[in-house]
């Protein structure tokens, strides 16, 4: 469980994020949404502590984080899994490689066994087989895609952050890596937070979806709550596609 | 030292795929790095062939020998010929006197040198090195007698008109006849072969038996004065065995100076020369020698250096954001130092490398052409690959050190 209570950031003086809170449930997958600019790469960057908020505390488990030292910072990203925009998987490691340096970096009493061990468990987790020692430019989007989510629980995390797991996907594809992110956060019982544009993704897997509006918390709810809001700004944002509209009006 | 181990190796395998994709700059940017290296492991190769053809020159000469001469060597700058100038040359009675007065000798021997044409029926050879020794020069120098003898004691002593010939003389003059027992002319008198030296080879100083005759010193001290200073009149002085060149040094010093009856506050009017005086003289060159291809493999090394931190600077910048992607991934700053560290090193070594390679075929073609036997000892190789890694260090340490202590909220921006 994350909970975020009053956050504030601000760059230059304008106020980016504006005394934001909220409670991210373990086993859920936490969706973030908005407009571009609406402060949703921020308050992400905020939560892994890649920007330091101005006020306000994010608390893991109940563990302030913005008051850790960095070593104590270190113990609780130790627990995190992050899995980058375009999967950025490292292009000189292969798969199997890649999935375990995160193991190599944080894990430095398990021994290469069992690092080889938890690297195919996870590989096989995502329906990764027999490309255990293919290089990243050897197979497709979806699959960095699989490799990068492997990769990103191989240090069996506590919480897991995703940044716009799937862009750059056919949406058949981003419907399988969103359903694969949901299922293994309930598997392993992860907090997941999700940043996202995709009301697809909203529908599909947002057990618990907040609105950001101009750095602002606007609104927060299930994905079914989210079509019925009575928001006037969150409809403009589940109702900018044609397709969503048709669906209303059903 | 495991896990170190393993992160260098993962390290390596990163620099090493930016090598890989680079290619062409890779490779020019080396080219400092290469001729840095090949300048200096070549001349020091060259010096060091120099350096052990001449020791075992020396060597060859008796490193146990002292030279009671007329003229130190020395070959510095300032040296004060007109102090030796007037100092007398060393004669035969001086010989007998220390003889006389020494404890630690051995053996000494006067020798004295001259050139002239010798002739045997129709045949001659001019400016043939005649060299004129007393009795014990088999015991000073060594050398070996092919066919025949060398002077016995009684030719000596008596100066009979004998002759021992070098190898190269004997068949100039001989052909295919035995020259042992026939009669050879040099300064116009009847003197007989009685032995051939076993042919030696040059070597530095061209200093061998091949092409010299040895006569008694007796002997041609009746046609010329061999104390004269044309003639480059020596005494070779042996200790005996356990007793330093130091010791025997200084018990000559006294002696000649008692000799000489030079009074203690006077200088000596002698020079006593030892090889390793010779071959400390050669050590300065050889110095200045490595020096010089110090600082002009340095220059070169110079620019290679800056050459490889440009790149690892645009390395750094290309890979901002594996880097930050690294260090989310639970990467020390420590981690990442090192990978661009050995990649620095690696770039830096495959310069050095390639310097080290046209030494290998420099040295093949050299040594094909002009006879020298130049071998590149294991301590130059190593040198080599130890200044590529100094420099990979050096030049790489900044930006390293850069990418190290990115911050990671930079690193990662590109990114969201
Ligand atoms: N490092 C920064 N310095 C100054 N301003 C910043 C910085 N990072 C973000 N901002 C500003 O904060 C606001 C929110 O940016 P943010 O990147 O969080 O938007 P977003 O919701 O992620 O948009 P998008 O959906 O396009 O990614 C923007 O106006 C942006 O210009
Ligand atoms: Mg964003």
């Amino acid at each position: 469980m994350i909970e975020i209570r009053n956050l504030y950031k601000a760059f230059n003086n304008l106020p980016v994020l504006n005394n934001v809170s909220t409670i991210f449930q373990k086993g859920n997958t936490n969706l973030i949404i908005g407009q571009s600019g609406s402060g949703k790469t921020v308050f992400m960057k905020c939560l892994v502590g890649l920007h330091e908020p101005d006020e306000g505390g994010i608390y893991y488990d109940n563990l302030n984080f913005t008051k850790l030292s960095s070593r104590e910072r270190s113990q609780v990203r130790k627990k995190i899994g992050m899995l980058f925009q375009g999967s950025a998987l490292f292009d000189s490691l292969n798969v199997e490689e890649n999935v375990i340096f995160p193991l190599e970096m944080f894990n430095k009493d398990m021994t290469k066994k069992e690092k080889l061990e938890r690297a195919h468990f996870c590989l096989d987790r995502v329906n990764i087989h027999n490309a255990n020692h293919l290089y990243p430019a050897e197979i497709s989007g979806g699959m960095k895609k699989r490799v990068a989510i492997a990769r990103a629980i191989a240090n069996k995390p506590e919480y897991l952050f995703c940044d716009e797991p799937n862009s750059g996907l056919d949406p058949a594809t981003a419907i399988v890596i969103d359903n694969l992110i949901r299922e293994i956060t309930k598997e392993f019982e992860i907090t997941t937070v999700i940043n996202t544009h995709d009301m697809n993704s909203v529908m599909e897997i947002g057990d618990h979806v907040v609105f950001l509006y101009k750095g602002e918390l606007w609104w927060e709810g299930t994905s079914e709550q989210i079509l019925t809001s009575g928001n006037k700004e969150v409809e403009e944002f589940v109702y900018a596609s044609e397709l969503m509209r048709k669906l209303k009006t059903n | 030292m495991i896990l170190f181990i393993k992160l260098f190796k993962e390290s390596a395998l990163f620099a090493w795929g930016s090598v890989v994709s680079n290619k062409l700059r890779t490779l020019l940017t080396l080219l400092g790095i290469t001729i840095g290296i090949f300048a200096i492991i070549s001349v020091f190769s060259v010096v060091d062939a120099l350096e052990r053809q001449i020791r075992t020159s020396i060597s060859s000469l008796g490193d146990n020998v002292i030279y009671i001469q007329k003229w130190p060597w020395e070959f510095s700058q300032d040296f004060a010929w007109w102090k030796y100038m007037n100092r007398p040359s060393p004669r035969p009675s001086e010989l007998d006197e220390i003889f006389r007065r020494t404890n630690i000798l051995e053996s000494a021997v006067f020798t004295a040198s001259t050139n002239r044409t010798v002739e045997y029926f129709n045949r001659s050879i001019e400016q043939v090195n005649i060299l004129s020794v007393s009795q014990d020069y088999d015991k000073v120098r060594s050398f070996e007698i092919d066919a025949g003898r060398f002077i016995s004691l009684t030719e000596s002593g008596s100066g009979r008109n004998v002759a021992v010939i070098g190898s190269k003389i004997a068949s100039q003059l001989f052909e295919n006849d035995n020259p042992i027992g026939n009669i050879i002319k040099i300064f116009g008198r009847n003197i007989e072969v009685i032995g051939v030296f076993a042919p030696e080879g040059d070597d530095t100083f061209g200093n061998n038996h091949d092409e010299m005759i040895v006569l008694p010193l007796n002997f041609v001290n009746s046609f010329i004065d061999v104390s004269s200073d044309r003639y480059g009149p020596v005494i070779l002085a042996k200790g005996k065995e356990n007793f330093s060149n130091d010791e025997l040094t200084d018990e000559l010093r006294g002696v000649m100076r008692s000799i000489r009856k030079i009074k203690p506050a006077a200088e000596d009017d002698f020079a006593l020369n030892q090889t390793s005086l010779l071959s400390r003289q050669f050590d300065g060159l050889f110095a200045i020698l490595k020096i010089a291809g110090w600082i002009i493999g340095g220059f070169s090394i110079l620019v290679g250096g800056f050459g490889i931190a440009n790149i690892m600077f645009v390395s750094v910048k290309e890979r901002t954001t594996i880097i930050g992607i690294q260090k989310a991934l639970g990467a020390k700053n420590f981690f990442i130092l090192i990978q661009f560290l050995s990649e620095a090193v690696l770039l830096s070594l495959m310069g050095g490398s390639i310097g080290l390679l046209l030494v290998f075929g420099g040295t093949f073609i050299a040594s094909q052409l002009f006879d020298m036997d130049l071998l590149i000892q294991m301590k130059n190789v190593l040198l080599g690959v130890n200044v590529s890694v100094i420099i990979g260090l050096v030049a790489g340490f900044i930006p390293a050190w850069s990418a190290a202590h990115l911050n990671p909220v930079d690193a990662i921006r590109a990114n969201t």
